[in-house]
């Protein structure tokens, strides 16, 4: 596989680390604080109405049921089909990493410490048949996403919501979650068992879509769920593998800022290779004119090949989602358990080898930060262990001389052998070639994919030095910091994602102190400063930001990549 | 197994080099000098050896090693394609560069051709000596031991190769030096062609008189092997072994593009060609240098193999009328 990161999805494995955040990739991310994409570029005017826009995946939509979709913000093509109480702002760059009310009126009121989150309707919400939307839906929506039978979505509101732990679902316990209370049919409150600042991001899942309870099916309620959003589902081929869309005539532009929903229909189709979505996308024959992925980006040799060809140069969008590549170390292990040992690799790495080897400066930033270099995240600009564009041999030299390795040493690197371009053996050998110049021999244990999933994320089995990456579930910086650096959320036994066991009481402090925060951009000054603090103990060492390169379609307009998910917005794309 | 033994012994070798009264060895190769073909693979083979074997010794004139990055003989910001024309080939890199890591596309072509050669020749060593000792054993052992050698021979060959050789590639750990460890998975999966080869000659060459006149005066099963049998199947051997080469060494190519060959930063053709895939448009000569090198040798080992078979197999021989001393009478 090329370099793919999944998009929606996904992630698996979060039973044990629950409230980890996955990592995940999802889909996508972001981007770039690059205005300069804004691009126009397949079009001739302004967007217009009408047509049929078609996307080329290689995931299917499978299990489209708003409480199985495991999303970043709601997705790109369920957001299409489901509203949600907050969503993503649907604009380019920075802008688009904010959240902003969708089904509500305006973001959650927090109060008593912001473990209670309440929000009020818009008025005039309907169906796809024209009942009204009232809070008891999104009530019921939520308890779905409780039942065993309806696995897959994120794991948050299990851990946060009072009771959530216990709750069995609506099939099983008639009874219903009592932390989330409907006082009427437009006012619904959230009782938490902690504060949780980052409310209004969460609750932009496909898990706060309002389900109708007269129409649930169960698992077969994902067939044809019922719509809230601008398209409704017209038929869904082998668990969505295509998934046809066309216009719900009850959606309303009045009450909906943003979507601008301006194609009649959407095709999406997806098991396909990714050479070939990039191929048919360049092509651009028949329908694929008029088509977009949003889970596929270009790798180095197909970038290579269309920044060679103007017209089609044309044809990209850049994005950018907070995502970090990073080599970890456990301290568990020798000689990693030496601080100055660390060091010595922080500033021995060659970013510029390890950038080209991730598909150059086009498709990765260097990275000296944990944190994804974007606002939202509270990105704060530091480099403990200065390496400079290639890496400083001579000072690892020193600080392995001053920890007692004179003859140099010898360590053993362990990546997957997935030709991803991030923890593949591509970046790997770049690696490799480096530290020795500054005296280290390294070996590289090369896994397959799933072995190398499960021993790095295995407290007890987990090597000394690998290559790792974190990607957030909502552009904030608690869901990057936590998980990795909250010594409580170590998992002995179970998938664990604080590799580098860290347990410091003040740190712990402070992540609790800024959850309590619900001023979003004071919250990210603090996640910077924190970052800060834990990079200076050299826990493991930032590598590069990955960044996408989205082909789309000749006749595609409107293209809209925000740093929230980094690939082109569907709910924007015009085809007229 | 010297050529020393060979043709002289093959039955009825004597009738058709009745102007030949030379030794064997001679007049194998008198046989091999007559065929062109084979011997211009002779000398693409020689020469691949040489490169191989002087590989440090060829990088060095070119002042290059396999492993070493070049970040800036490559265009970062488009994917890292190697900067100038032909994939940056220059004074300094006579083939180019590798897209992404600017190595050397020389040297590691050269030290591929270490990898390539160096495990299909341990491999086929390794097969023949299998082959033969299970050949013999079965040729010259009692019913039962024959019978049980000939099954597990069958198995041996009915069980698909590459199958078998990923499925055991895949569960050694990863500190065994993987070169070692692809020679002898290939070695120990695909010995069972040339034991039935052997098992046959064997039974065939076990009734001939010098043979039985051996086994009256009382000789050894291991004495027999060594002093009657093994001088006789030295041709067909060595003809399979021939031929056994190429197809090593594509299959080495072929687990190594499947990931579970020879680990980076170890070049070799096979590892090659699977990171140049994806490169075929932007930079072919990436992807066209493995793939040339490795359809070369392959080519050259199989004629090269053809022509020794031809060599040894007297009926061949005079049927070309090569060897003879007299001209191809079809006036061509």
């Amino acid at each position: 596989m090329r370099r793919l990161r999944r998009p929606t999805s996904v992630m698996s494995r979060r039973a044990a680390a629950a409230s980890a955040a996955l990592v995940v990739l999802a889909a996508g991310a972001a981007a770039c604080a690059g205005p300069e994409d804004k691009s126009e570029a397949g079009g001739d005017g302004k967007p217009r109405k009408g047509g049929t826009l078609t996307v080329l995946n290689s995931a299917p939509q499978s299990d489209f049921d708003p409480a199985r979709l495991y999303t970043s913000g709601g997705g790109n093509v369920p957001s299409l089909v489901f509203r949600t109480l907050t969503t993503r702002n649907r604009e380019d760059g920075a802008a688009g990493a904010e959240v902003v009310p969708d089904l509500a009126e305006g973001l959650g009121k927090p109060s008593e410490n912001a473990t209670v989150w309440t929000y009020t309707l818009k008025k005039g919400l309907k169906f796809e048949d024209g009942t009204p939307v009232t809070t008891k839906d999104i009530k019921y929506g939520i308890e779905r996403s409780f039942a065993a039978e309806l696995s897959g979505g994120a794991p948050f509101l299990r851990d946060w919501l009072i009771g959530g732990d216990k709750y069995q679902g609506p099939y099983k316990d008639k009874k219903g979650l009592d932390s989330v209370e409907t006082p009427d049919d437009r006012t619904i409150v959230f009782r938490l068992n902690k504060p949780v600042g980052d409310f209004d991001y969460v609750a932009t899942q496909t898990s706060f879509a309002p389900v109708p309870k007269a129409k649930d099916k169960g698992t077969k309620y994902e067939e044809h769920p019922v719509s809230t959003g601008p398209y409704k589902v017209v038929k869904n081929t082998s668990d969505g593998e295509r998934l046809q869309l066309e216009r719900n005539p009850h959606w309303s532009a009045a009450t909906d800022a943003e979507r601008k929903a301006y194609p009649d229909r959407i095709d999406v189709r997806s098991g396909l290779n990714s050479s070939v979505i990039n191929q048919r996308l360049s092509a651009s024959q028949g329908s694929d004119a008029a088509a977009v992925t949003t889970d596929t980006n270009l790798g180095p040799a197909e970038l290579a090949k269309v920044s060679g060809d103007k017209k089609l140069a044309a044809q990209v969008g850049t994005g950018h989602f907070g995502y970090t590549n990073y080599l970890a170390f456990n301290p568990k292990v020798k000689p990693f358990d030496d601080p100055k040992v660390r060091q010595a690799v922080a500033h021995a790495v060659d970013r510029t080898s390890v950038v080209n080897a991730a598909g150059g400066s086009s498709l990765a930033e260097p990275a000296t930060t944990f944190l994804p270099n974007q606002k939202s995240f509270g990105h704060t600009k530091f480099d403990h262990f200065p390496a400079g564009a290639s890496g400083n041999p001579e000072k690892a030299r020193e600080l392995l001389k001053a920890a007692g390795h004179k003859d140099g040493l010898t360590i053993t690197l362990t990546h997957s052998n997935a030709k991803n371009f991030e923890t593949g053996p591509e970046v790997a050998t770049a690696l490799q070639d480096a530290l020795k110049k500054a005296g280290f021999t390294v070996k590289l244990q090369g896994l397959e994919d799933n072995d190398y999933e499960d021993r790095v994320h295995d407290a007890k089995d987990e090597p000394g030095l690998f290559l790792a990456h974190w990607g957030a579930d909502w552009p904030s910086g608690g869901p990057f910091l936590s998980p990795i650096f909250d010594g409580r959320q170590i998992v002995n036994d179970g998938y664990n994602f604080n590799s580098s066991f860290h347990n410091d009481k003040s740190v712990n402090a402070e992540i609790d102190s800024i959850n309590k925060l619900t001023d979003h951009d004071e919250a990210a000054k603090r996640w910077g400063a924190l970052d800060k603090k834990i990079g200076a103990k050299a826990l493991n060492v930032p590598l590069f930001h990955p960044v996408y390169k989205r082909l789309y379609g000749k006749d595609v307009k409107n293209v809209v990549i925000s740093d929230w998910t980094g690939v082109l917005d569907v709910s924007q794309v015009a085809v007229k | 197994m010297s050529e020393a033994l060979l043709a002289s012994e093959i039955p009825g070798a004597g009738a058709t080099a009745a102007p030949a009264p030379a030794s064997g060895a001679r007049q194998f190769w008198r046989r091999l000098h007559t065929q062109r073909a084979a011997l211009v693979a002779a000398a693409v083979v020689a020469l691949l050896v040489l490169v191989a074997l002087a590989a440090p010794l060829f990088t060095a004139l070119e002042g290059q090693d396999p492993t070493s990055y070049h970040p800036g003989l490559v265009d970062s910001a488009r994917g890292g394609v190697p900067v100038g024309p032909l994939g940056g080939i220059s004074s300094e890199h006579w083939l180019g560069v590798e897209p992404q890591t600017g190595r050397d596309l020389f040297a590691r072509l050269v030290y591929g051709a270490r990898v390539s050669l160096g495990v299909a020749l341990a491999a086929t060593l390794l097969q023949i000596a299998i082959g033969v000792t299970v050949g013999l054993a079965c040729g010259l052992g009692g019913r039962r031991l024959d019978q049980s050698l000939s099954r597990a021979t069958d198995v041996m060959v009915a069980l698909p190769l590459m199958v078998l050789a990923l499925a055991l590639l895949a569960v050694v750990p990863g500190g065994f030096p993987r070169p070692v460890l692809v020679a002898l998975v290939i070695g120990f999966v695909g010995w069972g062609g040339v034991a039935k080869v052997v098992r046959a000659r064997a039974i065939s060459l076990k009734s001939l008189d010098h043979v039985a006149a051996a086994r009256l005066s009382g000789w050894g099963g291991v004495r027999i092997a060594r002093r009657e049998l093994l001088p006789a199947l030295a041709a067909p051997v060595i003809t399979y072994a021939a031929l056994l080469v190429p197809g090593n060494i594509t299959v080495e190519a072929a687990l190594s593009f499947l990931g579970v060959g020879v680990k980076p930063p170890t070049a070799s053709w096979g590892q090659m060609l699977t990171s140049a895939d994806v490169w075929y448009q932007a930079a072919p000569q990436y992807l066209l240098l493995p793939a040339a090198a490795l359809f070369v040798t392959v080519l050259a080992l199989t004629v090269l193999g053809d022509g020794v078979r031809t060599a040894l197999d007297p009926r061949a021989a005079s049927r070309l009328r090569i060897g003879t001393g007299r001209k191809r009478e079809d006036g061509a």
